[in-house]
């Protein structure tokens, strides 16, 4: 028996729901070391509102996503990353309520 | 001997000198039974969000090679002394050969 029948199909697309595309924020070099004091790098994988964004989303590696989430927790730990940050189109409205 | 790498805060109502003296002081504790590789002062900078009422703090970095008796050493008398807010201390195994 040929091997491929043995395989599970490939899920298709659905007509309506739109190409998934994952989204490769950054090339790593291959034993790049991932430095919590690079500030700039670490906020590309979090969102807005400081949090770390999954690996869905960043298509990272299991083992980058992980060097680049404890670097993300040794910045918060240093004050370099907001542990969370409320979403505020200016300072002035920080007081308000939504 | 191992790679380490030491990230201290200090606090922003010191001035600059003194801050570097501190360092200074730091880095000779260092040189008693390891080596300073490398340092780094970054000068104030803000906190991303407040400690202790503070909202911003001077930064310096410090690489070194040394054993784990000097870094339990730093670690505690930096833990213990007034003018550091916080401090970090980590292991660098991709500078290690």
């Amino acid at each position: 028996m040929p091997r491929s029948k043995d395989r599970k199909p490939k899920r298709r697309r659905q007509r309506d729901e739109p190409r998934r595309r994952k989204r490769i924020v950054h090339k790593f070099a291959e034993d790049d070391y991932v430095d919590y004091k690079d500030i700039a790098l670490l906020r590309k994988f979090m969102s807005d509102r400081g949090k770390i964004r999954s690996r869905r989303v960043t298509g990272l590696s299991a083992k980058r996503q992980r060097q680049v989430a404890i670097a993300i927790k040794n910045a918060r730990e240093m004050a370099m990353l907001p542990y969370m940050s409320t979403k505020q189109p200016s300072k002035q409205g920080s007081r308000q309520r939504r | 001997m191992r790679s380490y790498e030491l990230t201290i805060i200090h606090r922003p109502d010191m001035a600059e000198a003194d801050v570097q003296k501190q360092i200074a002081e730091v880095s000779a504790t260092i040189d008693t039974s390891g080596s300073v590789t490398g340092s780094d002062f970054w000068g104030k900078r803000r906190f991303a969000y407040e400690i202790d009422h503070m909202n911003e703090g001077y930064y310096s970095v410090l690489d070194f090679e040394g054993d784990i008796n000097l870094v339990e050493a730093l670690d505690r008398a930096l833990g213990l002394s007034d003018a550091v807010v916080r401090h970090k201390v980590l292991r660098r195994v991709d500078r290690e050969s």
